[in-house]
């Protein structure tokens, strides 16, 4: 690059540095300041002068059962819900592409509940799985199952925020997949065709590999997302019953915002911080192998 | 034969699908209209048949009569809106950037900068008592200017090419969202204490959810902006036309359609988070994923209540999703998936 084009490209950082303060001043600035507290005790009711305690808000957290149980409860969660979002919407995604009757109809309506607030979802399932009031229950009671109490018994109450996370979610594998498999080369599945490679040899050794890629990707978005779960949580069972229900961010919000304990909180997104940096890693590691193993 | 098995039970599966993607919304559609008496005695599913729809609903959140109704609308509105164009704005021109120059960034210069601000921090607030706004301020200052200049000299270690950069803004999304909205909590009330406002306040907010959006913008806007012919910026160039004209007079319009798409996506993401709003906000503004979380406690059973204000929050949604799911099927967004 000569000089008078290297003169010419000051430009280039009136494009680049608004966007860039922007995210430096507001995501990652304040954490410096957040990092120092998580150092101390400091509490705002009742007030005390923080004081630094070194290392021991991370210990207290690491020594809390509250801790590994929403540690445990945000992980099955998760797993479980991805799990299921990942072969729904795979599913789906090979319908759609296939152009099973009435394609177009549903295009838009498996978009929708993804756009959605979660929130707004949360209220509308506490009410689709009201115990007496509920439609859900009212057809368990025509099933003759009985009312089931969903919101109140620990198993049952996990059982419906994974559902309503796979409610939510699955059309985003379904979108991303679909456009991956709108992507592949025809004319690799037209040579199988004359071939007679059965179907679900086709899949399974085609398209599935094909797709492993943008699988991966999908996947860790959706377990990265996945993991920052508060706001069904927080409407739909509040954590409860008990603490049966907590997720990580539910957790440190509760120290945070109901104890008033902000050293706490501090450390404790900070740990979280590092729960995901770790699972984010080991996950990509195996995806890597995985996906070498099929290539 | 065997494929006629999938098709169908493809078919099934969607059909089923479907439903269970409707069902709940039809529900809360339905319940919006019922009268008291068609929620406390269990189920109801058809107007007319099995209860008669009445508006009261509608007139009681709409008049105020259920506290204040309109505040958190029009602050989502206000909020949500100004973000999303700063947000788009910003990280389109960030990806212009890095779609069309060079960026070069040495890992020196980057931990310089983490040294400094997290080193000079400690130094001023904790050895000096600088109250905390004037430290974060002096030091953010000190080390930008320390690292730009680093990053000039010719240090050893790694370069950080565009691509890194690029993965820099993306990775903002890995984050627990938990941790910076704390940080930044804590940020607002110490300024607060400065006298500047900014929890509970637009400014505050706006940024706070333009930081928000910027991933999606950047990560979005530079797949979009790729389809954008090199040759028209070129030819435009060679007669002189600055950057600016050429970005907003051209390459933005060009690329029109991955514009609305971007802004369409980041806008839902804004107006559905909760976790800013639970935390940066406490009285006057409000949002209204905050009035919903709080419709909960604050009804109880009374749904007819909690679902107007759940499909106020959901409508405009439907609109986004319905405009995204026409783009989609004329085969524009399969385009940025790669």
């Amino acid at each position: 690059m000569n000089s008078a084009t290297a003169r010419r490209d000051g430009i280039k950082h009136a494009f680049l540095w608004p966007a860039f303060l922007v995210v430096l001043l507001i995501s990652l600035f304040p954490l410096i300041y957040a990092l120092t507290v998580s150092f101390q005790t400091m509490r705002i009711v009742p007030p005390m002068p923080p004081r630094f305690v070194g290392v021991q808000n991370y210990a207290e957290i690491l020594a809390s059962a509250r801790f590994w149980g929403s540690m445990w409860t945000t992980a099955v969660i998760t797993v479980l819900s991805v799990v299921l979002e990942y072969i729904l919407g795979f599913a789906l995604a090979l319908a759609l592409h296939h152009n099973v009757p009435g394609a177009s109809l549903y295009r838009v309506t498996f978009l929708l509940p993804m756009f959605l607030a979660p929130v707004g979802v949360a209220l509308i399932a506490r009410m689709v799985f009201h115990p007496y009031l509920g439609p859900v229950n009212d057809l368990m009671g025509a099933l003759g199952v009985g009312n089931l109490p969903f919101l109140t018994e620990p198993n049952l109450a996990m059982a419906v925020l994974i559902t309503v996370e796979v409610w939510q979610w699955t059309p985003f594998v379904t979108l991303l997949l679909l456009a991956g498999l709108q992507s592949l080369p025809g004319e690799v599945f037209e040579a199988a065709r004359v071939d007679n490679v059965p179907v679900w040899r086709r899949f399974w050794d085609i398209t599935f590999p094909m797709l492993l890629p943008l699988s991966v990707a999908v996947v860790f978005i959706r377990l990265i997302e996945g993991f920052k779960v508060i706001d069904t949580v927080f409407v739909l069972t509040g954590g409860g019953p008990g603490t049966s229900t907590e997720t990580l961010t539910l957790f440190a919000y509760n120290e945070g915002f109901k104890k008033f304990n902000i050293g706490m909180t501090s450390a404790l997104s900070f740990t979280f911080l590092v729960v995901v940096i770790v699972f984010g890693t080991v996950y990509l590691a195996l995806a890597q192998r995985l996906t070498r193993r099929y290539a | 034969m065997e494929a006629q098995g999938y098709r169908r039970t493809g078919f099934v599966l969607a059909l089923l699908w479907f439903f269970v993607s409707l069902f709940p919304l039809y529900f809360v559609l339905v319940t919006a209209f019922k009268p008291p008496i068609a929620v406390s005695q269990g189920p109801t599913y058809i107007p007319w048949l099995d209860f008669q729809p009445t508006l009261q609903a509608f007139r009681d959140a709409l008049s105020g009569l259920r506290g204040d109704f309109w505040g958190p609308v029009v602050s989502s509105v206000l909020v949500s809106l100004s973000a999303t164009a700063l947000a788009v704005l910003l990280g389109s021109m960030a990806a212009y950037a890095l779609l069309r120059f060079e960026f070069r960034i040495r890992l020196l210069a980057g931990v310089i900068f983490a040294v400094v601000s997290i080193g000079g921090f400690l130094v001023l607030n904790s050895l000096w008592g600088l109250r905390v706004p004037y430290a974060l301020g002096i030091v953010l200052v000190a080390a930008l200017v320390l690292s730009v200049l680093a990053n000039r000299l010719p240090l050893p270690g790694p370069v950080m090419k565009n691509d890194d950069v690029t993965f820099w803004f993306v990775s903002q999304r890995i984050f627990p969202p938990i941790v910076s909205a704390f940080a930044l909590f804590l940020l607002y009330s110490e300024l607060g204490k400065a006298g500047v406002r900014l929890l509970d306040n637009f400014p505050g907010l706006v940024l706070a959810y333009t930081a928000f959006g910027l991933p999606f913008a950047v990560w979005l806007m530079r797949d979009f902006l790729q389809t954008v012919p090199l040759e028209v910026e070129e030819a435009a160039l060679v007669d002189n036309i600055g950057r600016f004209r050429i970005f907003f007079q051209i390459v933005l319009p060009m690329s029109l359609p991955g514009l609305i798409a971007t802004s369409m996506i980041v806008l839902a993401f804004i107006w559905n988070e909760f976790l800013f709003a639970l935390l940066l906000t406490s009285g006057k503004w409000q949002t209204l994923p905050i009035l919903l979380a709080g419709q909960n406690s604050s009804r109880g059973d009374e749904w007819w209540a909690i679902a107007v204000a759940a499909l106020i929050s959901i409508a405009p949604m439907v609109v986004v999703a319905t405009i995204l799911g026409r783009m989609m099927r004329s085969g524009l967004l399969s385009g940025s998936i790669k």
